[in-house]
């Protein structure tokens, strides 16, 4: 099968200073292609700069990183990146900020303005075109910013703890909806998330790493058809699982 | 409303009162000044300008030096924002400078300028420093995540400046042009005191001020003072037009 993400080996290191701090530590993986991964660990794990690392913002220190067979390049590639902070642009309406993209990415002008409502109208936002983002609540700028990384058809789309600031009820609906978006549009998903309910709902596979700096401590295949229902025995135990992973990582810090 | 009023009124009752009782009779009271801003505004000056006439120039000569201000606070402000070592190895030069006051420039801006340049420069001196520093705050504020949002899109470092740069510190630098706006007309009876010409508001007060003609020169500095309000006025206007997207933000 086609590998949609590679690392090998990779480390990262910053200097602060004289001193420097290593936040990932030889971290070998891969993601198939149309794949849905999620990655847990804890917090400060260096999850953040792995996402940073994949879509090629950041090289790493060393090792080797590959985004289907090539080194990550957004300028050449396409990456459908989800923030955990709100990344709309306050100054352009719903539609202003799902024409962002592809702006960027060279579509013809002609075409911005019907690809950006076919989204806009697939994470169900018809009708808020031309809302500004203050005027809209946080799940829905959290679709907004859905609706402008798919817009450009990317290769990957990565997601750093994107539903991590919505309250329990809007998540959930969140992660339903990502879930129907996925099935309908066959792309691979690489997810960071610290919630492991999240995980076993949303994920094929899921990795847990260690704590600082940072590997692989466990990869846990999510066999359940989806829908999933998170009170179903098989759910729980997987959960409890990595739950039990996840906690033997948080009692060193 | 009603308030407002009444300090007007109060200040002109102040105003009748000290001219009434103030030893000097040089000091004019509140009528003889709107007789004397009839009289200019109708009939001219002692060299026959009309008030009207004064203003435009003025508003004139303040627009070019504004225009000047604006092509270049803007630019060095992104420029400074975008590169805090330039900024950090600029800042001794740029700091003392924006303290001596425009009057301060006057001889050497003679010695340096001619004509229609000495006024630029001065007005200059008042707009660009508020222009620069509101530029390099509003850059300095834009938002890492939109930054990176943009970068993961492919964005390079022009497609950051332009659609996400720019955009983000728009409000700052509108900021920056109203104060720079305002401080450049404030300037404008230094400029015109260099100025051979007979024409413009600060020509006005300075003319009347050798005839010891008091009343005249009032009516220079109201007209001054309301239209400075009224330059301020329409720039907010504009602010609030652009910045819809901000409104509840700064409520």
């Amino acid at each position: 099968m086609k590998k949609a993400i590679l690392l090998e080996s990779v480390s990262k290191k910053y200097e602060v200073g004289s001193s420097s701090l290593e936040v990932i530590k030889d971290l070998t993986f891969d993601v198939n292609e149309n794949e849905f991964v999620c990655i847990v660990g804890p917090s400060g794990c260096g999850k953040t700069t792995l996402l940073r690392i994949v879509s090629g913002l950041e090289p790493p220190s060393s090792g080797r990183v590959l985004v289907f067979d090539t080194p990550p390049d957004p300028r050449r590639q396409k990456f459908g990146v989800i923030f955990q902070e709100d990344s709309l642009l306050p100054w352009r309406t719903v539609l202003g900020n799902v024409k962002f993209g592809l702006e960027l990415q060279g579509y013809k002008e002609t075409e911005h303005e019907k690809i950006a409502r076919t989204y806009i109208e697939l994470v169900g936002l018809q009708g808020f075109e031309n809302y500004y983002p203050h005027q809209i609540s946080g799940g829905m700028k959290k679709r907004v910013a859905i609706a402008r990384a798919l817009a450009i058809n990317p290769d990957l789309i990565l997601m750093d703890e994107p539903f991590a600031d919505l309250d329990a009820q809007t998540r959930s609906l969140m992660q339903r909806e990502l879930l129907n978006v996925w099935s309908k549009l066959n792309k691979t998903v690489l997810f960071i998330t610290h919630n492991v309910e999240e995980a076993v709902f949303l994920a094929q596979r899921v990795f847990v790493l260690t704590k600082r700096p940072s590997k692989v401590k466990q990869i846990i295949n999510i066999d359940l058809p989806y829908p999933r229902a998170r009170l179903s025995p098989p759910f729980i135990s997987y959960r409890e699982r990595i739950l039990t992973a996840f906690h033997e990582e948080l009692e060193g810090i | 409303m009603l308030y407002a009023l009444s300090s007007v009124i109060i200040f002109f009752i102040f105003w009748e009162l000290i001219a009434l009782y103030s030893p000097s009779p040089y000091l004019p009271d509140p009528y003889s000044v709107l007789r004397a801003f009839i009289t200019i505004l109708t009939v001219g000056d002692v060299d026959g300008y009309t008030l009207t006439w004064h203003a435009v120039v003025s508003l004139e000569r303040v627009l070019l030096g504004f225009a000047v201000g604006t092509a270049t606070g803007i630019p060095i402000g992104m420029l400074l924002g975008i590169k805090p070592t330039l900024k950090g190895a600029v800042t001794p030069i740029i700091e003392p400078l924006r303290f001596i006051p425009p009057i301060a420039w006057i001889p050497l801006s003679i010695v340096l300028l001619i004509g229609l340049w000495r006024y630029i420069f001065l007005i200059w001196i008042g707009v660009f420093f508020p222009v620069l520093l509101d530029t390099i705050a509003g850059v300095k504020r834009t938002s890492i995540t939109l930054i990176q949002m943009a970068r993961t899109f492919g964005a390079d470092n022009k497609k950051i400046i332009t659609k996400i740069v720019f955009p983000s510190s728009l409000p700052e630098i509108m900021n920056g042009l109203r104060v720079g706006l305002g401080v450049g007309w404030m300037c404008i009876v230094a400029a015109e005191m260099i100025g051979g010409e007979p024409v413009g508001l600060g020509r006005l007060i300075l003319k009347y001020a050798n005839l010891l003609q008091i009343d005249v020169v009032i009516v220079g500095m109201i007209t001054i003072g309301l239209i400075g309000l009224a330059l301020n006025y329409l720039i907010l206007l504009l602010e609030k037009r652009m910045f819809r997207w901000r409104v509840e933000i700064r409520a």
